[in-house]
């Protein structure tokens, strides 16, 4: 049947009585199709350029706003390098953590999340959130919500994970520290990159969330250390859900670091002073290198990480003790230690002319007008060059600081290493101070006295020295004139083993000294030990030279004036040929002889693993420092 | 079948015509199979093709355009009206009757540019007077106002199409002046007070188009997120089911009012132009085919079909790459729905019809 039999009206006799005229309707239906036609064309154009423009000319930036919208990178944070000693000690690694993220452009509802995290996590909403806020407003892009999940805790966040949109639990490898403190002052630490570090480094395959060495070796070797993050990206949809991964680049780990430390002595050597407040350097004499380095009181690195507890962090910044500061690298007024070097210059400049020439001490030294005084009151007596090291006679090296032109002692202790840093390349590190008249000529603008130059002869006054550079001087005497650079990075090697850089010793400068005048000196440092103000350090089967010093704190404000004195003692030990040189530093802890010469005996003991009991030294013949605060200078010795 | 003979000479003139419709179902079908894993729609799309096609072949073969006759459109038109009132009353743009859902307004095309079409064919002057040009008029802007509290958007491209319509169809010239005039001051004097009765969405979407950066989080997200998937496209596209917009669900109504980003997002400036082409050529085909016509009736159907597709068209394209603020029409052959694929095969067959039937004009 024909479907037309359905249409009922249809007429097709209508149809017939048409138009006017056929012609004339054809006209203007052309006309009319014609101006369609343009209609037709004017708007498919205007609409085929719009998306040429959308399609070829913005291509680019919208292709990069889909990426960004639809592909998430996350970076895999780069295993950070190791740290070993040279003993072969892990001292700084990396453990692997759970980390709990919110990534802040795909989370749809904070409350809703937060609500669900806090059931999940079982902790308090009001605290989650405000924990929440405050690291939005300090992070930029995604957030580290929680560090360190348990595994229940990731289990629990895993299975979950589809109605947590944004939130994403990820496994890295996060900086460790297992000997805490003891090594805090020599590697540094590291810390989440801040704003400021991280617009500089982005470029360098930096990500927000990093942590960048911020102290000591970790900043130093920052750039080996780091490796190269990886990334991984993975497709997320419009409701910030993650899907499958479509890129992923893996992290190199960092170069591993060996060290020139020996861990032994490390630990011992903090153990010694770790309730104390001062330093200990130990350097090689052989070519420089760190054996040990301790700075006291320290704090654990693996808390810049971790996070303080409460107040904490306010407690070690106003600490007096300053647990922040590097103490190896800061400047002090030498005090005795630095007679040697006075001693050297006397020698050079002739006023010592000999082992026979001696200076008989009443226990005081009249000069101008003051009179200094002995730190044995009751005087030395006759005492040669030996001796009057072996004894600390100040009267001894006052008579050579009369005499002697400062622009030669400053000459000597320049040779040594003095008034420049060291160049073991810490950023923290002090360079000290020379003087000379050069330099009181710039500093004060007034013509240098020679009663500075009696000072400064027995390490107090002007000059100022860290315990690096103290150690790194003594090395010139137990190697007999070798001025080394301090090192303590040996070697930097890639993981798969491959030698990346060897250190070699930087032979900075050799001290020329007449072998008969070493040979001098030498003997007044072995009689410190044996029998003068630094028996405390004796050690059976070894032998070390040594000297104490007791350096004088004068405060600028007078109701400090009572701190105990800075103790000294810089030595070196060893069987025929000396092997070690250590500095000790004990900030306000009294006299060398009796504070810092013992934990000296005790390195030793360390270092040629021989057995240790730590007696308490006391001596009647204990130096103290001669009152200078009451003579023409006033100067501010503990700081430069 | 004396109708069968005349196949042959249908389809050597209208072979490309033909060539293009096929196309049109191809991409049709290929882009809702690229809307990743909805995959219902794809399955439906079929079906509603394959009905659709099955009644193109049907009216194609079956029916003659002539024989509709204009008492049959007034009942439809009646019952049309009827329809709209009801789902106006019940505040529906959709009549759901089980799982088939339909929309009338892809209907009430059809019977107005059939409606139109048969009632100027009666006349034996080419213009119109200024009583049938305000009679037609009542007769286009009765479904529209009905259509309007329910589906702002289509009731307003329904009235702006069949006014071009109108126009075409020799609409005096002092009234469209008038109309002009009117339109000018009424838009002066009622715009502001509209603008402020307007609905936050309402107006958000303007918002939105004016500038879809800014709100891309509210009111810009659609056209953002349309610009961002055409943009991605680029000159080849990512694929089919490649794009990341279509498949990670940053498109919304991805498998009709934005279908034509799916489109572009997986075949780029290479996808869009060829359809373009097809679509174009389509609608220039359809004019020839209203200037080859033997009686009024055709032509002027056919225009105002090529008119329906134009606008259709120019909205949903004008919508998704922003060049007009985005309206919720659908783009016949990128677009699923039931009503529209059916609605556009009927007009498609149309279209064929007065073409096939010119030849035997009686």
């Amino acid at each position: 049947m024909r479907f037309n039999n359905f249409v009922k009206f249809g007429n097709l006799s209508n149809m017939k009585k048409v138009f006017i005229d056929r012609d004339d309707l054809e006209k203007i239906w052309e006309k009319r199709t014609f101006c369609v036609k343009i209609l037709l064309i004017a708007f498919f154009t205007i609409i085929w350029l719009k998306i040429f423009y959308l399609q070829v000319v913005k291509h680019s930036y919208y292709l990069s706003k889909a990426k960004a919208r639809s592909i998430s990178g996350y970076v895999i944070k780069a295993p950070r390098g190791e740290i070993i000693t040279a003993d072969g000690v892990v001292v700084a690694t990396n453990r692997a953590i759970f980390q709990l993220y919110i990534d802040l452009e795909t989370l749809p509802d904070e409350e809703l999340i937060l609500k669900r995290l806090s059931l999940i996590l079982n902790e308090d909403y009001g605290k989650l959130k405000e924990r929440f806020y405050l690291a939005k407003k300090n992070s930029f892009g995604r957030i580290l919500f929680k560090r360190n999940l348990s595994w229940d805790e990731v289990s629990r966040i895993v299975v979950r994970q589809y109605y947590l949109p944004g939130v994403s639990v990820e496994v890295e490898a996060e900086r460790y520290y297992p000997y805490r403190e003891a090594y805090f002052h020599i590697l540094g630490y590291v810390a989440k990159i801040s704003k400021e570090e991280f617009e500089k480094l982005k470029d360098k395959n930096y990500s927000s969330e990093d942590l960048v060495g911020k102290k000591g070796i970790e900043k130093l070797y920052e750039s080996h250390l780091k490796g190269r993050n990886g990334r991984i990206e993975t497709e997320r949809d419009a409701k910030g859900r993650l899907g499958k991964v479509v890129g992923r680049i893996d992290p190199t780990a960092g170069d591993d670091l060996v060290l020139t430390l020996r861990h032994d002595l490390q630990m011992r050597a903090y153990e010694l002073l770790k309730e104390k407040r001062g330093a200990i350097v130990a350097l090689s004499p052989e070519d420089g290198s760190l054996l040990a380095l301790v700075s006291a009181p320290a704090v654990d690195p693996n808390k810049f990480i971790s996070g303080f507890e409460d107040g904490e962090w306010e407690r070690i910044t106003h600490d007096p003790k300053k647990p922040l500061l590097n103490k190896a690298i800061q400047a002090y007024p030498p005090g005795s230690t630095y007679k040697l070097l006075t001693a050297l210059a006397g020698l050079k400049a002739g006023i010592v002319k000999g082992l026979g020439w001696s200076v008989s001490c009443p226990g005081y030294y009249p000069y101008g007008n003051h009179v200094f005084r002995c730190w044995e009151t009751r005087g030395h007596g006759s005492a040669n060059l030996i001796r009057a090291i072996a004894v600390s006679c100040d009267v001894y090296f006052y008579t050579i600081g009369s005499r002697l032109d400062v622009d030669l002692l400053a000459d000597v202790s320049r040779s040594f290493g003095l008034g420049r840093v060291s160049g073991l390349g810490f950023s923290d590190e002090k360079p000290g101070l020379v003087p000379d008249k050069a330099w009181k000529k710039r500093r004060f603008g007034a013509n240098w006295n020679q009663g500075e130059t009696v000072v400064v002869s027995i390490g107090q006054g002007y000059i100022l020295t860290t315990p690096l550079q103290m150690a790194r001087a003594y090395m010139v005497f137990a190697n007999g004139g070798n001025l080394y650079r301090p090192f303590v990075v040996a070697a930097i090697r890639k993981k798969d083993g491959t030698v990346v850089f060897k250190n070699t010793p930087q032979l900075e400068g050799k001290v020329a000294i007449n072998p008969e005048h070493l040979e001098w000196l030498r003997d007044g440092l072995r009689e410190v030990v044996e029998s003068g103000t630094g028996k405390a350090s004796k050690v059976p089967g070894l032998i070390v030279w040594g000297k104490t010093g007791t350096a004088q704190v004068v405060a600028i404000e007078k109701k400090t004036k009572n701190l105990e004195h800075h103790a000294w003692f810089v030595s070196y030990a060893g069987n025929s040929t000396p092997k070690i040189v250590t500095a000790v530093l004990v900030e306000h802890g009294g006299g060398g002889g009796a504070v810092a010469a013992p934990l000296a005996g005790e390195l030793y003991k360390a270092y040629y693993k021989l057995p240790s009991q730590l007696i308490k030294w006391t001596s009647k013949e204990e130096e103290t420092p001669p009152d200078l605060s009451g003579g023409f200078l006033y100067g501010n010795f503990t700081e430069n | 079948m004396e109708i069968l003979p005349k196949i042959s000479p249908f389809l050597r003139d209208n072979l490309y015509a033909f060539l293009a419709f096929l196309s049109l179902i191809v991409i049709n079908i290929l882009n809702q199979s690229g809307m990743g894993e909805t995959g219902i729609y794809f399955w439906k799309n079929l079906i509603w093709n394959f009905l659709g096609f099955a009644l193109f072949l049907f009216i194609l073969f079956r029916f003659d355009y002539r024989r509709v006759s204009l008492e049959l459109l007034w009942i439809l038109y009646a019952s049309m009206l009827i329809l709209l009132i009801i789902l106006a009353l019940f505040k529906k743009r959709w009549l759901i009757i089980g799982p088939l859902s339909f929309q009338p307004s892809e209907f009430l095309k059809i019977i107005l540019v059939y409606l139109i079409s048969l009632i100027i064919s009666k006349k034996t002057e080419p213009k119109l007077t200024s009583a049938e040009a305000v009679l037609l008029l009542i007769v286009i802007a009765l479904p529209v106002f009905l259509l309007l509290p329910v589906d702002l958007d289509y009731a307003g491209i329904i009235f702006l199409m069949f006014f071009t319509f109108l126009v075409f169809l020799g609409f005096p010239k002092r009234l469209l002046l008038l109309f002009f005039m009117l339109g000018l001051a009424f838009s002066i004097v009622i715009l502001p007070i509209a603008w402020n009765k307007l609905k936050p969405h309402q107006k958000g979407r303007i918002y939105g188009y004016l500038d879809p950066e800014k709100y891309h989080k509210t009111w810009g997200y659609q056209i953002n997120q349309s610009l961002i998937a055409i943009g991605s496209g680029g000159l080849l596209g990512h694929g089919l089911q490649k794009g990341w917009s279509t498949r990670l669900n940053y498109l919304p109504a991805k498998n009709t009012d934005l279908a034509f980003a799916v489109w572009a997002e997986a075949f780029g400036l290479l996808g869009s132009t060829l359809f373009m082409l097809i679509y174009g050529y389509f609608l220039y085909w359809g004019l020839l085919v209203s200037n080859k016509a033997k009686d009024l009736l055709g032509k002027a159907l056919s225009l105002g079909i090529v008119l329906i597709f134009l606008f259709q068209f120019i909205f949903n394209l004008g919508g998704a790459i922003g060049l007009l603020p985005m309206t919720s029409i659908p783009q016949p052959f990128l677009s699923y729905g039931g009503s529209i694929t059916i609605s556009a095969y009927i007009m498609l067959s149309i279209l064929f019809n007065i073409s096939f039937r010119k030849d035997f004009f009686k």
